[in-house]
């Protein structure tokens, strides 16, 4: 009897296609004024009716439900319960809507073919898989308008990866505010220590991604570079925070660049190198005949990995601390490959 | 604008069908082909999804999906000449909202695009940050991109590139040689802060990829650029070639994304907590330059060459801080 029963739904759900069953629940949530009961929503939407039971056992179908509500909510649609103010807490008497006025794009968002040509680019940018999905669904919104985009410019690519493991799970708990817990190996400290966090705000500074939070464990907000971030990010269960401030995520950008005009290093460069290319266009003052540039740098360890990497071609003159950096990271290199190796 | 033929998921379809609806009614009447070219999909998809509207709906008081309650299309422009119009509509007509990802993604694409020149019109783009922020269905996700400095000969390499024009150039590479070269320039292609030219180089006879910034004495010339559209032009910047050097490294676990670009293979074997992967790089100076800016993180194991590239590498750099140097040296730094 289970296994029929089972096997039933198996049949229904190949019948109706999830696009089919989603759509035909976001028009139904939109028609609504008062809100749909969930035993009406299950019992007469297409894709859940086929398999509604009457006598009551929809526990599957429930399931499914609250699945489809997360992805309904993850596209952006205002998918809302309203409670019954007869019988308040009364999951049964919870109501479903989608409120027409919050679901349309404001008239006043409408888009130029050349603005559309530029999103098209930005959305380019992306080579990780989320942002670039998201990037695109939002192009496919906007489509919906009709306008059709300036051609876009040819033999033009730019590309931004990111390659932190530990960003879509902080990009995740950003949207949903959810507080997380991760091994962070702060630059200085001999082992990974585990931290609490409420991520506020995930900035690129520097072509490193930091994330700015609020660490329980000192009880004020930090910033952490997602490179340093050791193994997995998990959610702690049930705990969530306030928003923050909107445009947090430009004041922490501002805050590093403060930090890094705070700190300068002065680096003696070998003409026609590397080394002096590609740090030398980030240069605040140059003295070509001495070969030496001076530069602002955020974070000396970070820096200092930078610097190691160009070998003889950078020596760093000041300050100190750097100098003992790139100096100490350049013996660890020497003395792990000393030696012919195993074979 | 490009299409992308790949498989869409459920919510993917849905958020196209939630767009196709009004679309649909802002052009009242609309050719299968062109609704296809502006969304980037295939006719059949197209087709696939007028059918599914065609029947959706709302159940209605009864729970019955009642004709009155469904979307309808003139079926007779559909079945004979592939139209689409829209005669009865239920629930929505407007576009839909971005979600508060979506919008945040294109807002910090955008920050990262504020680099090139052609976008210094950063006023039009604080406009359109605007709006994307007002079109989301909630506050777009606190994620932001620092805007860089974009090299200043870009706009010049662009301009060839629309024009088809031949460049002339001196360029440094990764051996530290400089030659003056010769190229049809085909493509701009950035990684994070680098760009490159992808061009076809008269002296390699070859499609190569050029670092912008080791780029010197540009020139365009009035030469036009050859017909290359039998060319593949690679999408990657790191491409195999027979000459290429496989290296086998031990590297820390949380370091391999790092060293993703240059994995050969996708086999790892784990050697006392780390991982040993093969590497295939373009030869020991793009080796010695990545294990240096690792340090500690990854190790070198063969083959003895390139282990020995590495240590003489760092033992070059490390020299530059012998004692006595460093006092001549901080006499001339000016603190």
């Amino acid at each position: 009897m289970i296994a029929r029963v089972a096997g039933a739904a198996r049949a229904g759900e190949s019948r109706i296609p999830v696009e089919d069953r989603l759509f035909s629940l976001v028009l139904a949530l939109l028609a609504t004024e008062t809100g749909l009961l969930k035993s009406e929503i299950l019992s007469s939407v297409r894709g859940y009716a086929e398999r509604y039971d009457p006598a009551g056992q929809n526990a599957n179908l429930e399931r499914q439900f609250e699945r489809d509500k997360d992805d309904i909510r993850e596209l952006g649609i205002p998918l809302e319960t309203v409670e019954s103010p007869d019988r308040p807490g009364d999951n049964q008497a919870l109501r479903y809507r989608i409120p027409k006025g919050q679901y349309d794009l404001p008239d006043e968002v409408r888009f130029t073919p050349d603005e559309l040509a530029l999103l098209g680019l930005a959305a380019e940018v992306w080579r990780e898989a989320s942002l670039s999905a998201d990037s695109q669904r939002a192009l496919t919104k906007l489509r919906s308008l009709g306008i059709e985009p300036r051609e876009p410019v040819i033999g033009y690519a730019p590309r931004l990866r990111v390659r932190d493991a530990s960003f879509e799970p902080l990009r995740q708990a950003l949207d949903r505010r959810q507080t997380v817990r991760f091994r962070y190996f702060k630059p200085g400290e001999a082992a990974p220590r585990q931290r609490t966090v409420d991520p506020l705000a995930v900035v690129l500074h520097e072509g490193r991604w930091h994330l700015h939070g609020f660490d329980h464990d000192v009880r004020e907000p930090r910033t952490f570079l997602l490179s340093r971030i050791i193994g997995p990010v998990a959610p702690v269960p049930g705990r969530t925070f306030e928003a923050p401030p909107p445009g947090i995520q430009d004041r922490i950008l501002a805050e590093l660049d403060a930090l890094r005009l705070q700190n300068s290093a002065d680096l003696a460069v070998t003409a026609g190198s590397d080394a002096e290319i590609r740090l030398g266009r980030r240069a605040v003052l140059r003295d070509d005949d001495a070969g030496v540039i001076r530069m602002h740098y955020t974070d000396v360890a970070v820096f200092a990995d930078e610097l190691a990497a160009y070998g003889p071609e950078v020596r760093v003159l000041a300050p100190d601390s750097l100098r003992d950096a790139v100096r100490s990271r350049l013996e660890t290199v020497a003395a792990a490959h000393r030696g012919g190796g195993e074979q | 604008m490009a299409a992308r033929p790949k498989p869409l998921k459920g919510p993917d379809k849905l958020v196209f069908l939630l767009s196709f609806v009004p679309y649909l009614l802002e052009q009242r009447v609309v050719d299968v082909a062109e609704a296809a070219t502006h969304f980037g999909m295939t006719e059949e998809e197209i087709r696939e999804a007028v059918r599914l509207i065609a029947t959706s709906g709302l159940p209605g008081s009864t729970g019955t999906y009642q004709p009155n309650d469904l979307f309808d299309i003139d079926w007779d422009s559909f079945e004979d000449d592939d139209v689409i119009v829209i005669v009865h509509h239920v629930a929505i007509d407007d576009a839909p909202r971005l979600s508060a990802r979506e919008a945040a993604a294109l807002i910090a694409g955008l920050q990262y695009l504020s680099a090139s020149p052609e976008n210094a019109d950063s006023a039009s783009l604080a406009s359109l940050m605007d709006k994307l922020t007002a079109g989301a269905s909630a506050a777009p996700s606190r994620l932001a991109v620092a805007e860089s400095e974009a090299d200043a000969s870009l706009a010049t390499i662009r301009s060839a590139v629309a024009e088809g024009r031949q460049l002339e150039f001196d360029y440094l590479n990764a051996r530290g040689e400089r030659r003056r070269r010769r190229a049809d320039p085909l493509r701009i292609i950035s990684q994070d802060a680098d760009w490159y030219l992808q061009a076809y180089c008269h002296l390699r006879e070859d499609v190569r990829n050029f670092r912008v910034d080791r780029m010197s004495g540009l020139l365009v010339t009035e030469e036009p650029i050859g017909d290359h559209s039998h060319r593949r032009v690679p999408d990657t910047l790191f491409q195999g070639s027979d000459s290429d050097l496989d290296v086998v490294v031990d590297v820390s676990p949380e370091a391999l994304p790092l060293i993703a670009d240059y994995l050969a293979d996708s086999s790892t074997q784990e050697v006392d907590e780390r991982l040993r992967v093969t590497l295939r790089l373009a030869h020991v100076h793009g080796l010695k330059r990545l294990v240096a800016g690792l340090p500690g993180l990854i190790t070198v194991v063969a083959p003895a060459e390139a282990r020995a590239a590495v240590a003489d590498w760092a033992a070059a750099g490390l020299a530059g801080y012998s004692d006595a140097g460093t006092m001549r040296e901080r006499r001339t730094g000016d603190r």
